[in-house]
């Protein structure tokens, strides 16, 4: 069919974990010039196949080819000197070096044995002008926002030169502006005769920027055909297996609103003299660019960070919870973005994971009833459809089952409000719309659910109303007939303001 | 149905064997049965017995520590406050009370106290655990010297006494004190709420602090549990030996972090488990004692036990990499 050759090719690999087949039978070939997608759920085998791509695991049967020939014991260091980068989805920098020392790491230049810190600058600062990184090179990388370390991240594989670039789900945490730089960037890579493999969960994206597309499904390959031949319906039919219903649950007004939570005058981290009103019943969207403080918003009404306002009352108490104890005394429940490093007892079993909040406001000495934990943990499970044995470590879960998780342990407490940061990112198709059927199902139950979210379709399909969140304000308040991508964007931009003074 | 219940069964009793606390106990056993084939005395239900009851000091000790490794900390005041306890029991021996409980109750709220301080810097002012504990043991062992000089002191406390030579029912009371707190610690460790908090911030301190476990108040626990069984610890010593002197804890430091870590507690926090310290001290014991029939000079003593400990984690598997 075409005559460029292969860079990097996986034939009719397998491979399992603990007798667990996670891929089947599966081929890819990467191409240079071509920006190939990789689709699939959570649990798919996504990672899998990349980590035999990149030799971070070897396949149990099949060949992975670099230039066409077979490779029998492909490793890390050779996939490295084949000119192979992959970007983790999970980030693999250091907190505490700098810019330059993460995007060189491992690969410094040496002069007379020791680091050649002039050229390593040099290079670097190549590199983070192609992602459009203009923060300083010294500054350390903890510093930085999640999007901004994703972008450090892309830069250091670019610093490596690759000829073969592997993306796991870069934009999930990046803004709007970042997305757009890094398409162009990817698209200006193609030209030069990269070949990119790109995974992602947002299907426009992939329609736009990708020109070819691999499908797993259970560990299988389902579809390896031109994008030119299907649209983002037939994707997810050939992900899911089935058509795909609609996303979003319909929408119903809530029956009779009354305040769940007040602020004024509020305080906390970036965000600023805020006022606020959340009513029970209802799906409140903060939105935003990412790293304005709407983080902060969160973290501060549940008591995590210190908060200052001018008058507050939440669930009927004055004040503003004074720890987090007391906010789930209060009713409050906060579901964090990061659910590996905030949200999860990564090494516990999944069934200490759905008890935890339990323990915390049970008496410390009360003896614990093991079969009324496994009762109520079985309970959940099958509530949210989370598969597997509880007994393993939740570390062994997909992204989207860690999520539900994260979610499931705050509903024996029954929270009277839901603070949710970023709930859906990183998460499949199917699990989206379990999260939202599930949002939107316990809004009618009454509850207020402040749902802090980087997706913007989801803001507007699901929300009864969106703060728009810039430089620590709330920017705009859009109710439900203003709802629309455009005018979140536009509030998130400032473009709103231009537009009043024109 | 009754296959797949003994599949069952069966599978746990493999998790039992493979664990590390059954390991360790496997050594033990290893370890005890070549030396009673290489060594006449050394099988002897007497000389067996001595050992258990040397390991209960250990055990005592690494029992506070274990909770304090498990939850992501770690405790170097330990010796200082086994010393602490075995010198001021005997100043604080009061005549008007004959059974010798009151200066027993006295020392153990000083030394939980004390172990509550080192919450308080941990939680509050958060120091690292190394750094504050550190400071503390050097404060401790300052203030004993002015207090106690370099004189032994002897105890006349008549509980204390007894915890160190009674035999009821043949067994040592120190290690009958040894089997209560086991009980009780791994009551506490694996079926309250509060072990389960414990094991959670030493997995993970902040997705447990925004599960509504309060880290302050669970960080108290842990150190204040730690000073109260070194405390216990301190008085045991100081029944068997019938005196006290500065630097009688000294020896419990490595030994306590060597029993929890021998034991498979993860020296990282948020696994681990008591059950697996207790065949660990017994270990420590064990392998002092075997180095002492080897007859070598004390500098070779030290030697030998470092490297015999560093070989033993060796054999018994590394700490696995986390993620």
């Amino acid at each position: 069919m075409t005559t460029t050759a292969t860079l990097l090719a996986a034939r009719g690999v397998s491979k399992s974990f603990f007798g667990n087949p996670v891929l089947r039978n599966v081929s890819i070939a990467l191409q240079p010039g071509r920006v190939h997608a990789l689709l699939g759920e959570n649990g798919a085998g996504k990672s899998t196949l990349i980590n035999l791509l990149s030799g971070a695991l070897r396949p149990d049967g099949g060949a992975i080819e670099v230039d066409g020939r077979p490779v029998s014991r492909m490793s890390p260091a050779h996939a490295r000197h084949a000119g192979i980068a992959v970007v983790q989805q999970e980030l693999s920098l250091t907190a505490s070096l700098s810019i330059a020392e993460n995007i060189g790491l491992g690969a410094y230049p040496k002069r007379f044995g020791l680091v050649d810190y002039t050229e390593l600058a040099a290079r670097a600062r190549a590199a983070c002008d192609l992602v459009g990184l203009r923060e300083p090179l010294s500054t350390p990388v903890g510093h930085l926002s999640l999007g901004r370390r994703q972008m450090v991240e892309i830069a250091k594989a670019l610093y490596r030169r690759p000829r073969v670039l592997i993306l796991d789900e870069p934009t999930s945490s990046l803004s709007a502006t970042e997305t757009k730089t890094l398409t162009d960037l990817l698209e200006r890579l193609r030209a030069e005769g990269i070949a990119i493999l790109y995974i992602s969960h947002r299907l426009n994206e992939v329609m736009t920027l990708c020109q070819h597309v691999t499908v797993l499904k259970d560990g299988a390959c389902t579809a390896d055909q031109s994008l030119e031949e299907t649209d983002a319906a037939g994707l997810v039919r050939l992900m899911v297996g089935r058509d795909p219903g609609d996303l979003f649950p319909r929408w119903r007004p809530s029956p009779s609103p009354a305040s769940a939570i007040s602020v004024r005058n509020f305080s906390a981290g970036l965000m600023r003299d805020v006022d606020l009103d959340i009513r029970t019943g209802e799906v409140l969207g903060i939105g935003g660019l990412v790293g304005q403080g709407q983080e902060d918003l969160l973290l501060g009404l549940y008591g995590a960070i210190p908060a200052r306002t001018a008058s507050a009352t939440v669930n009927g108490a004055s004040g503003l919870p004074g720890g987090v104890p007391s906010a789930n005394a209060l009713g409050l429940a906060y579901v964090p973005a990061d659910r590996k490093r905030e949200g999860l007892h990564l090494i516990h079993p999944i069934i200490t994971n759905m008890m935890l909040p339990a323990f915390a406001r049970l008496p410390a000495l009360k003896l614990r009833s093991r079969r009324a934990e496994r009762d109520m943990a079985r309970g959940l499970a099958a509530q949210l459809a989370i598969k597997g044995d509880l007994d393993r470590p939740a570390q062994a879960l997909s992204g989207g089952n860690q999520q539900k998780v994260a979610l499931a342990k705050w509903m024996p407490h029954d929270p009277l409000v839901l603070l949710l940061n970023d709930p859906t990112r990183g998460v499949d198709v199917e699990t989206k719309r379990e999260i939202y059927m599930m949002l939107r199902n316990l809004a009618a139950a009454g509850k207020a659910i402040v749902l802090l979210s980087s997706d913007t379709p989801e803001l507007v399909h699901l929300c009864d109303r969106v703060a728009v969140v810039r430089e620590g304000r709330i920017k705009a308040m859009l109710e439900r007939e203003a709802l629309s991508e455009e005018a979140i964007v536009s509030a998130a931009m400032g473009a709103e303001q231009q537009k009043v003074a024109a | 149905m009754t296959a797949r219940k003994e599949s069952a069964r069966g599978r746990r009793a493999l998790t039992i064997l493979r664990s590390r606390p059954f390991l360790t106990v496997a050594i033990v056993a290893a370890v005890w049965i070549a030396a009673s084939f290489a060594s006449r005395g050394f099988g002897a239900y007497g000389h067996l017995r001595y050992l258990v009851e040397l390991g209960a000091v250990i055990g005592l000790v690494a029992a506070g520590q274990t909770f304090v490794v498990i939850a992501g900390g770690i405790d170097l005041s330990v010796a200082a406050i086994v010393t602490v306890s075995a010198v001021s029991l005997p100043l604080l021996s009061l005549q008007a009370d004959p059974t010798g409980l009151t200066a027993v109750l006295a020392v153990l709220a000083l030394t939980t106290a004390i172990g509550l301080v080192n919450g308080l810097g941990v939680a509050l002012l958060r120091v690292h655990p190394m750094i504050m504990t550190l400071a503390m043991a050097t404060f401790l062992q300052g203030l004993l010297i002015i207090i106690a000089g370099g004189s032994a002191v002897t105890a006349e406390n008549p509980l204390v006494r007894w915890l160190g030579n009674a035999r009821p029912a043949g067994i040592p009371a120190g290690v009958l004190l040894w089997v209560a707190i086991s009980v009780i610690v791994l009551t506490t460790m694996h079926a309250t709420s509060l072990g389960a908090r414990i094991f959670a911030m030493g997995a993970n301190p902040l997705a447990a602090a925004l599960s509504g476990v309060s880290v302050a108040s669970t960080t108290l626990a842990v150190y204040g549990i730690s000073g109260f069984c070194s405390g216990l610890a301190g008085m045991l010593v100081l029944g068997m030996n019938g005196q006290g002197y500065v630097g009688i804890g000294d020896p419990y430091l490595l030994a306590s972090i060597a029993a929890v870590v021998l034991g498979g507690t993860s020296i990282l926090g948020g696994l681990g488990t008591y059950a697996g310290t207790i065949p660990g001290a017994i270990l420590l014991v064990t392998i002092t004692a075997l180095i002492t029939v080897v007859n070598a000079s004390p500098g070779w003593r030290s030697i030998l036990f470092g490297s015999l400990i560093l070989g033993l984690l060796l054999l018994s598997g590394r700490e696995q990499a986390r993620r």
